[in-house]
């Protein structure tokens, strides 16, 4: 084939990309795009699994596998552990820091009626679990590709988390076998957080280089370093008390509205193999105020 | 006939850099495998053959992509068309011009795929991305270029001797 032939190739491919991104906006390729993946999901999967297959034959010491796997393994507990830890803290100090609160609420009313009442409801269905099979092919995204889709119950929206409570991302688009997660170090990515001893509360976001900030800090909080930050749970899109990371420094400008703390995430993202999808969790009810009519 | 091994080729590039090459980060740049490939075609075969595989390597990345489909097509059949332009071959042999067109190439798609993403909303910092991203990239394309070339000609090659074909 040659250009002389078909002159006008160029042109029709030309706009042919550009009408696939014009209908992928008007939203009519979704059809397409999923049968599509049927085809590049199976060669993803089997070239990670090749991928793992080879990075295995490397390790020729035999020993030295073992020693490794076992430092992984401690590792792995290690990391429960703490993500365990942190949750209980998170758990019993807020629970009684607010039953204390709650005491001398009673004691300086003692004209109310109260009752006490548990939080309930906040468990979760079966959540999928998805293998980590590949990175964004856009370096301009922080996203992750896992092998569970729609078929598996997955929906846009819903939040990812990884071993224990730390909170991956959020489910941005989903193919029949595939999801693309937003990470939440993705320039796009905002979330609603809290720092666990202060209860200061921000918002987290991503930033091109991969780093976490946490801004919306009003100039008057004071923010320790190593504080852990958490999910605020506002908004009702993700599940309060997930676990983003620490925080690393603090910085203020004058000239600015807000002081701003950069995080250390409390995961690798680019390490994850596994991460496991919540498709629903229980939020505490939020009453609508009904006006009584007489 | 060029797709024939084309597509295989393309869609085992994309998942490779989906898979593998995304880890990969030399100064914060990473390689662009399916880019390369397609400059490395056009230089080869010229602009039909390249603009083709342009197309097809695009929707391959964009299937591996959460951002919206079609970036990569777009920025991918417009940088083969640039390759493919009479006066590429003014740049000097086959080598000097495929590694000049791997680096300026790189920059192109680049740039627009950061245009297309301001248009869509996405609003990247743009002198962080050319900072930090995009010149790292140059660079690592550029030297890469040959190699790309030694693996694809000899697929050239073999469908020379197959006789010409359409695409």
């Amino acid at each position: 084939m040659t250009q002389r032939s078909r002159p006008w190739l160029p042109y029709l491919l030309l706009i042919s990309a550009l009408l696939l991104l014009a209908l992928h906006e008007a939203g009519v390729l979704g059809p397409l795009e999923d049968v599509l993946s049927l085809v590049v999901a199976p060669v993803e999967r089997g070239m990670a699994s090749f991928g793992d297959t080879v990075g295995g034959l490397f390790k020729t010491v035999q020993d030295v596998r073992e020693l490794q796997q076992q430092v992984e393994e401690f590792q792995r507990v290690n990391d429960a552990l703490r993500v365990e830890n942190i949750r209980l803290q998170e758990q019993y100090v807020a629970e009684n820091q607010q039953l204390r609160e709650l005491l001398n609420f009673q004691t300086d009313n003692p004209t109310y009626d109260l009752v006490g009442a548990d939080i309930v409801d906040r468990g979760c269905d079966i959540y999928p679990c998805g293998e980590v099979v590949g990175q964004d092919t856009n370096p301009y995204l922080r996203y992750l590709i896992i092998n569970v889709g729609s078929r598996d119950g997955v929906a846009v929206g819903m939040p990812v988390v990884s071993s224990g409570v730390t909170l991956v991302g959020r489910i941005a688009r989903v193919a029949p076998n595939l999801s693309y997660v937003q990470l939440i170090n993705d320039p796009g990515s905002q979330v609603a957080v809290l720092l666990q001893r202060s209860r200061v509360s921000g918002i987290v976001e991503g930033r091109e280089d991969g780093a976490l900030i946490m801004t919306e800090i009003l100039p008057d909080e004071t923010v320790e370093e190593n504080e852990i930050v958490i999910t605020s749970g506002l908004g009702g899109l993700l599940p309060k008390g997930l676990v983003l990371g620490q925080v690393e420094s603090v910085r203020y400008l004058e000239s600015e509205l807000f002081q701003e703390a950069v995080l250390r995430p409390a995961l690798d993202f680019r390490r994850m193999e596994v991460v496991v999808v919540i498709t629903e969790f229980g939020q505490s009810p939020v009453e609508e105020f009904v006006e009584e009519t007489e | 006939m060029s797709l024939y091994f084309g597509v295989p080729i393309l869609l085992v590039g994309a998942v490779l850099q989906s898979v593998w090459l995304e880890r990969v980060t030399v100064l914060g740049g990473r390689p662009d495998l399916v880019l390369l490939f397609v400059i490395t075609w056009t230089i080869i075969r010229g602009l039909n053959e390249g603009m083709v595989w342009g197309m097809l390597g695009g929707i391959f990345c964009d299937l591996l992509s959460g951002g919206p489909f079609g970036l990569w097509t777009v920025s991918l059949v417009v940088v083969t068309f640039i390759a493919g332009q009479p006066w590429v071959h003014n740049l000097g042999p086959t080598s000097i011009r495929l590694a000049l067109m791997s680096g300026l190439g790189t920059f192109i798609a680049h740039t627009t795929f950061l245009v297309l993403m301001g248009l869509l909303g996405y609003a990247p910092n743009i002198g962080r991305a050319y900072a930090t991203l995009i010149m790292p990239a140059v660079l690592l394309n550029f030297i890469l270029s040959p190699f790309s070339f030694r693996f694809l000609v000899f697929f050239h090659q073999q469908s020379l001797q197959q006789g010409p074909g359409a695409l």
